[in-house]
């Protein structure tokens, strides 16, 4: 992929974490701080589907970002054909790898197989 | 091969006093970054959690709610303020904004998009976290 392509993504990952994260905390401020913490209200938050599609979004649209952002750091540091590509595959299996086990803990919490 | 005696590798990119704000913004840009992914990674963990039941995740509750874990957590807030308000800044310096128009060089070779708008929003970045933490520590202690 190019990689004005790979910025383009990077920046709408950005500005859609942005308004996403937003309603995240501002969701954990409905209530008093330590209550929104509690097991009861975290497993409701779960379980309200739209909630836990947010959440999802949330997860998938900062793996992106975040580990596309490791992966220029690291370029930034270093360069050669083998590095990069080395860093980029690495980044993307982390990025999938942190999907993965994110949507595990929405997916099992939202059916109730806690 | 001779080591170049001006090349001063990692160690002179990030001497945050030879450049200027932007180079410290730039700095920040990329701690702040890896402090969130690395947050963002054991968040996920912390909050898979839950899969252990009602006395799991308060297990694990107990370790993060202390005076430390507020602390923490106030670091990561202004983190997330100077990295969404920065990445702002640059995202619309890419776009053009703000950068100034093409002119001819001339002595001193002032670089126009290093200007007073950019430097503002750097600066301004940083009172946002700070002021984000504060905010972020009244409500976690103020319960």
């Amino acid at each position: 992929m190019r990689e004005s392509t790979i910025m383009k993504i990077h920046y709408g990952t950005a500005l859609a974490a942005v308004a996403l994260v937003a309603v995240h905390i501002l969701m954990r401020l409905t209530q008093n701080f330590a209550e929104s913490l509690e097991y009861e209200s975290v497993l409701a938050n779960y379980k309200f589907i739209p909630y836990a599609i947010m959440l999802e979004l949330i997860l998938i649209l900062l793996a992106v970002h975040g580990f596309n952002g490791l992966r220029v750091i690291l370029i930034e540091l270093k360069q050669g054909r083998i590095y990069e590509k080395a860093v980029s595959y690495g980044c993307l299996a982390a990025m999938i790898g942190l999907i993965a086990y994110g949507s595990r803990t929405i997916i099992m919490t939202n059916m109730g197989l806690v | 091969m001779p080591q170049d005696e001006h090349k001063e590798g990692i160690g002179g990119m990030m001497n945050p006093t030879r450049y200027g704000i932007e180079r410290v913004a730039y700095l920040l840009m990329r701690l702040s970054g890896l402090g969130l992914l690395a947050y963002f990674v054991a968040h996920i963990y912390e909050t898979s959690n839950i899969l252990r039941g009602q006395v799991g995740w308060n297990e694990f509750l107990e370790l993060t709610q202390t005076t430390e874990g507020h602390l923490f957590l106030a670091i990561v807030i202004a983190m997330c303020v100077f990295h969404t308000v920065n990445g702002i800044r640059v995202m619309l310096g890419h776009g053009g904004v703000g950068v100034g128009k093409p002119a001819r060089p001339d002595y001193p070779y002032d670089p126009a998009s290093q200007n007073y708008r950019h430097k503002i929003g750097i600066y301004s970045s940083i009172v946002l976290a700070a002021v984000a933490a504060m905010y972020g520590l009244a409500v976690m202690f103020g319960e």
